[in-house]
């Protein structure tokens, strides 16, 4: 079918290609390809998971705040909790606050302190959550002053958590890019070899080309079309493959996700769903992998044209 | 159409293989060219089809200075020039038919305005019926008769052969010489053919430009 379509391609014409479709160069650089394409189509899958469970992440806990009010003497911890939910309900930008109730505060302990403790001669500092409905322009500020009026109560918006969390994911979303462009810099040198290897096979059909009038240009472009439809070969089957990819990983997460541990994962990765995004983007990889191949293995024929004439 | 003037030819630091060639050929000439292997016919088809220039001396070919022109200009006039090589070099993969029509395809020609010529002259070389045959299945006479329409195919003024005889036998050699001055008397093609055959040069009374040890003579 990718034959069919380089055959309407101008120049071409439908005519038996000149260059050989079938050598051994030809199928070392479509498997080159493949795996180059693959790399490239998984590492950017990967980035794109990574960044949008990291904006999902810090959607989910920008929307959330937490006040905290630890038990100090002479206050009535449950009355402190009342004042607490009446302030961030005032507040313009929140959608809801709930005291968690002292069970509940328990079983927030139980991982550390073990589960089966009586825990209720010992007062334990308490949580109200607070859900905001606009997290722009919530009155943050404003509550954190009518709070100072609790003693012992403060505002958690767990600012320094998202800013790990952005930094990690840029991190990651930087290293994935920098390993694109290392492939890249791979795959256009592993071309260009490929390259100059074909046009030493194939240096007969250089010389008649030559000897019939043909020109450096028209040789080139004979090349390029055979390089164009072995690059984009390349980048279909790597990006295939990296979609298959995906969506077995996608499936296996799903069959986790009923256990308790798949479900943590799905918390942090999401479902390996890689959306529009993802698809367009490793859409791009396979068109930016047949560029390349083309305009690099162009550039190394008419290198080795000039070099020959 | 043709004028050698001093013309001396050394590779690198070499000796000169060729020395003060001074000779023209008109148009619609028929000229043998033959001397003992390593003579340098060879090198001399070589400055005749433009695809190396002299050390020395003078190459006007068509009306032009050929040390004057610039590559865009050489080729053109190179595909004024056909060629025929002893060892046919045919592409493997293209059949009968693709390959005598490869130098209009590079012409950049659509395939429905040269198809019938195509055919056409397949036929009066004797090779309607193999033209969609892959050379390896072609003899030898019918691999040389297929390279001889290549280099005619796109009509060029000026018809080299080096040596094309030299991979079939005697009667087959006759007839592909046979073809040759056909060629020269039906459409006016200027050839030279190199050959160290003599008994088939006795068989023709074309000029001979005799080639010994770099110098050359010529014999009408």
């Amino acid at each position: 079918m990718i034959e069919r379509l380089l055959a309407l391609l101008p120049g071409r014409g439908g005519a038996a290609p000149i260059v050989p479709e079938k050598s051994v160069a030809g199928r070392t650089l479509l498997l080159m390809i493949t795996i180059m394409g693959f790399l490239s189509a998984v590492t950017l899958g990967g980035v794109v998971l990574v960044q949008k469970s990291a904006i999902a992440w810090s959607a989910d806990v920008g929307r959330e705040l937490t006040i905290q009010l630890r038990p100090v003497q002479g206050e009535v911890m449950e009355s402190n909790l009342r004042t607490a939910v009446s302030l961030a309900e005032a507040t313009p930008g929140v959608a809801s606050a709930r005291a968690l109730t002292l069970e509940e505060s328990q079983q927030l302990l139980q991982p550390w302190l073990g589960a089966g403790l009586d825990l209720t001669a010992i007062e334990i500092p308490r949580l109200v959550v607070v859900q905001l409905s606009d997290p722009v322009d919530a009155d943050l500020p404003g509550l954190t002053r009518n709070l100072e009026a609790i003693e012992g109560a403060s505002l958690d918006t767990h600012a320094a958590w998202r800013q790990q969390l952005n930094t990690m994911a840029g991190t990651i979303v930087l290293s994935g890019l920098l390993v694109l462009v290392l492939i890249g810099a791979a795959t256009v040198l592993a071309i260009i070899f490929a390259t100059r290897g074909a046009m030493a096979t194939n240096r007969e059909i250089v010389d008649v080309l030559h000897y019939i009038g043909a020109s450096n240009h028209f040789i080139a472009g004979e090349f390029q079309g055979r390089f164009l439809s072995i690059g984009l070969q390349g980048g279909l089957l790597g990006g295939a493959a990296a979609l298959l990819f995906f969506a077995l990983v996608g499936m296996a997460a799903g069959n986790m996700l009923s256990s308790e541990a798949g479900a943590q994962v799905g918390v942090l990765f999401g479902r390996f769903a890689l959306g529009y995004e993802g698809i367009v983007g490793i859409v791009a990889v396979v068109l930016v992998i047949a560029a390349l191949t083309a305009v690099t293995s162009r550039m190394a024929v008419r290198r080795f044209l000039t070099q020959m004439s | 159409m043709i004028e050698f003037s001093d013309v001396g030819l050394r590779y690198g630091n070499g000796p000169e293989i060729l020395r003060d060639l001074t000779f023209s050929i008109e148009p619609g000439s028929f000229h043998f060219l033959t001397g003992p292997s390593g003579a340098g016919k060879t090198s001399l088809l070589r400055l005749l089809l433009l695809s190396i220039k002299p050390s020395r001396g003078r190459v006007t070919m068509f009306g032009e200075d050929v040390s004057s022109l610039d590559r865009d200009r050489l080729l053109q006039m190179r595909r004024h020039i056909g060629i025929v090589f002893q060892e046919f070099r045919l592409l493997d993969h293209l059949t009968t038919y693709e390959n005598v029509a490869l130098p209009l395809r590079v012409l950049g020609q659509p395939e429905s305005e040269y198809r019938n010529n195509v055919t056409e002259l397949l036929d009066w070389v004797g090779l309607g019926e193999r033209m969609n045959a892959l050379p390896s299945l072609l003899s030898g006479g019918e691999k040389q008769r297929a390279a001889i329409a290549r280099a005619v195919i796109a009509r060029p003024r000026v018809l080299l052969a080096d040596e094309p005889t030299g991979n079939v036998d005697p009667e087959l050699s006759s007839r592909l010489v046979h073809l040759f001055a056909e060629l020269n008397r039906t459409l006016g093609m200027t050839i030279i053919l190199a050959t160290h055959e003599l008994p088939l040069l006795d068989k023709f009374t074309y000029p001979r430009m005799l080639l010994t040890k770099g110098e050359l003579t010529i014999h009408d």
